[in-house]
């Protein structure tokens, strides 16, 4: 009994963290009607600089928060003045703008491969103290770091959901997500709302990809494993929801702790993409989406 | 008229004698198929400084004397890992760079389709480290193979333990086996448990896992559930990494860690996963610390231009190369038929110029290396050192038996 609450408290943590991953991609998609293939590239970036903030300058990856996630807000900000918005504007009145899509597709693979060649291809882990501890409840023992992730997982989405909920930003981000034509002929300069939901979801990955980097490794394609994810907790929880994003990967880390206890972690693997397909037909629009697409 | 075909013809022979022997002495092209991309690229670029070191000493020396010092080209492609990448670009490397042999392909599961690609083309394919048996199995006249199979390697293994539990009166009974889900780590679990009956030791855990996975967390909580005694691997380097990370975090207790060369050869495991690396088994082929002078010299000027000790599988393709290399040399030909014929009944032994492999280089009818075997090496202090058999260890090299538990280390 015990060893299940322990391999269910353990789904939980790592899902809520396969949630924030999501997070940004949700966001994006349910604002610009784009799908960000470069998501885990962003994710793999951020881990690099806290990576190199660890090693640089010996500060602790929980605090390199306070400069990863602005770092990342401006690069997600600037990736969409300089690559994203071009492309837009340029098929703005195209019926099926494909554009972006692909223009993701191949800042995913270059900036990857820019990272290969910079950085090596070795795969380099941050030492903290925390690292190998755990916290003791009786028999059970649960990771610290991957504890603090969660905790910083619930806060990031709970903050960005009151944001999105309370701020008058916020509140023009959600009606460009709603109807951007409506939003534009009340006043809302659309681009600049583009603009900073980019940045906003680049931000959570700051969060993510710092608190990531004490418990993986840091490589060029470490952001590639969390992105398939991504896209499978974002379709089950409903694109464009942020608390669907976190349940959906919660669901997810619950259903690959426990299945992979019974079947083989190969098996359990699988398992998720088969879910994945399953919501596909029964519905599409995932647990919190709209049925009409609006 | 007359005169004009006469002029036509001697300027057609002056070119072919200007153009004949410059193309002898040109250069010799060998292909390499390694995955420099994705998950396993740490592996790949070492193979590829093994055979890129052994080139740059072969051309220094001048080259291949029988064709007149030809010096030898790599021409390297990367299979990123995947097998569909790995069928095309072997056919590219034969049918447009016009290579005379390939080498390659480190991942079992690129490999295997790959060599069919050399067999159809009738080009050599030196295999000088991927595991599976049914490479050399299937009765291929192009396709040799320098290192072990995973069938040698899991009898070597589960033989080592049983014989070390009958010499320290510490015996290992179960067993728990955990391995990526491709092809090398699934032939070496159906080994594992093959021998195992024939050991008489009991498997408790029999886990796959797919190589890049986010966490491996839950293979590691089944790992406390079922406390087997020894733990056998065959990881790649990330799910090493995660792994042994898990089982320190996890405070789990088995007497013997063994892995399969892979990710727990590779040097960079020991700089991400720091003390936990310590009192495993590796059952590799060969290491830098081995007592064969010729492989701790060659080590030295590896460390010298690329910073690290040659891994493993560094080592075996720069033994790869000479071979190849002394092949084309006796062959005196570059045409890949010829290659094969020397390949296949060539004899190299350790100690040779280029051969830093413990064991010898002979071919059997179906391209199996005869001579292969492993040697078994543990961490200890974060360095690995060369344990048995004895007259490959270094003297004072001791074998810790069984590992200490965590609240003694």
């Amino acid at each position: 009994m015990e060893f299940f609450l322990e391999i269910l408290i353990n789904g939980v943590l790592t899902g809520s963290l396969y949630g924030l991953t999501a997070l940004g991609l949700t966001l994006v998609f349910g604002v610009m009607k784009i799908i960000n293939f470069a998501h885990g590239t962003f994710l793999m970036v951020c881990m690099y600089m806290t990576y190199g903030l660890g090693v640089g300058f010996g500060l602790d990856p929980y605090l390199c928060i306070i400069l990863v996630v602005p770092a990342a807000f401006v690069l997600g900000y600037l990736s969409q003045v300089v690559f994203v918005q071009p492309v837009l504007k340029a098929e703005r009145d195209v019926r099926e703008p494909v554009g972006v899509l692909l223009l993701t597709a191949g800042l995913w693979i270059a900036v990857n491969n820019l990272f290969l060649m910079l950085f090596g291809a070795n795969f380099r882990s941050l030492k903290t103290p925390y690292s190998d501890q755990v916290f003791e409840f009786g028999q059970m023992l649960i990771s610290r770091p991957l504890f603090y992730a969660f905790v910083f997982s619930l806060g990031a989405t709970a903050i960005l959901a009151l944001f999105l909920r309370h701020t008058h930003m916020g509140r023009a981000i959600r009606v460009v997500g709603q109807d951007r034509e409506a939003a534009s002929l009340m006043g809302v300069d659309i681009y600049r709302i583009y603009r900073i939901a980019f940045g906003l979801g680049i931000a959570t990955l700051g969060v993510a990809g710092a608190i990531i980097t004490p418990m993986l490794y840091v490589h060029p394609f470490a952001g590639d494993i969390y992105d398939i994810r991504a896209f499978v907790i974002v379709v089950l929880g409903g694109l464009g929801s942020v608390p669907g994003a976190l349940l959906g990967g919660i669901i997810i880390g619950v259903i690959e702790s426990v299945a992979s206890q019974y079947l083989t972690m190969s098996w359990a693997a699988a398992l998720i993409y088969m879910i994945f397909l399953l919501v596909l037909f029964v519905r599409p629009q995932g647990i919190f989406g709209f049925e009409k697409d609006s | 008229m007359r005169r004009a075909n006469i002029l036509f013809f001697s300027l057609l022979l002056a070119c072919a004698l200007a153009v004949g022997p410059a193309a002898a002495q040109d250069t010799v092209k060998i292909g390499i198929l390694l995955p420099l991309s994705g998950p396993a690229a740490p592996i790949g670029v070492n193979s590829l400084n093994g055979h890129k070191m052994a080139v740059e000493e072969i051309n220094a020396g001048g080259g291949i004397p029988s064709l007149g010092g030809a010096k030898i080209e790599l021409v390297v492609a990367d299979s990123g890992g995947d097998p569909k990448n790995g069928l095309t670009q072997a056919e590219r490397l034969i049918t447009k760079d016009n290579v005379v042999s390939i080498m390659g392909a480190y991942q079992s599961s690129v490999t295997y389709p790959s060599t069919q690609v050399a067999e159809k083309y009738e080009v050599p394919y030196i295999v000088p480290s991927s595991y599976k048996p049914e490479i050399t199995e299937r009765g291929f006249k192009y396709t040799f193979r320098v290192c072990l199979t995973t069938d040698l390697a899991g009898r070597e293994q589960i033989a080592f333990m049983e014989r070390m539990g009958r010499l320290s009166g510490k015996p290992v009974k179960t067993l728990g086996l955990i391995y990526e889900n491709s092809d090398w780590g699934i032939s070496s679990a159906e080994l594992w448990k093959k021998y195992a009956k024939d050991f008489n030791l009991e498997v408790v855990l029999d886990e796959s896992y797919p190589s890049n996975s986010t966490t491996l967390d839950p293979v590691v909580r089944k790992l406390k559930q079922a406390k087997p005694d020894a733990l056998l691997f065959a990881s790649y380097t990330s799910d090493a990494i995660l792994l042994a990370k898990g089982i320190a975090q996890q405070k789990i207790n088995p007497m013997v860690y063994m892995g399969t060369a892979g990710g727990h050869a590779d040097p960079v495991f020991i700089q991400n996963v720091g003390d936990a690396s310590n009192y495993y088994f590796d059952l590799a082929e060969t290491s830098p610390d081995i007592d064969l002078p010729i492989a701790r010299e060659t080590n030295e000027k590896y460390k010298k231009v690329y910073g690290e000790d040659m891994s493993d599988d560094c080592i075996k393709c720069y033994t790869s190369t000479y071979v190849l290399a002394k092949a084309i040399e006796i062959a005196a030909s570059t045409d890949p038929k010829d290659i094969r014929r020397v390949l296949a009944n060539i004899f190299m032994i350790p100690g040779q110029k280029g051969i830093i492999t413990p064991y010898g280089i002979q071919f059997d009818e179906k391209g199996q290396n005869i001579h292969a075997r492993g040697v078994v090496i543990q961490t200890l202090n974060q360095k690995r050192v060369v344990v048995y058999p004895s007259e490959l260890a270094l003297p004072g090299a001791t074998i810790v038996w069984p590992t200490p538990g965590w609240d003694q280390r």
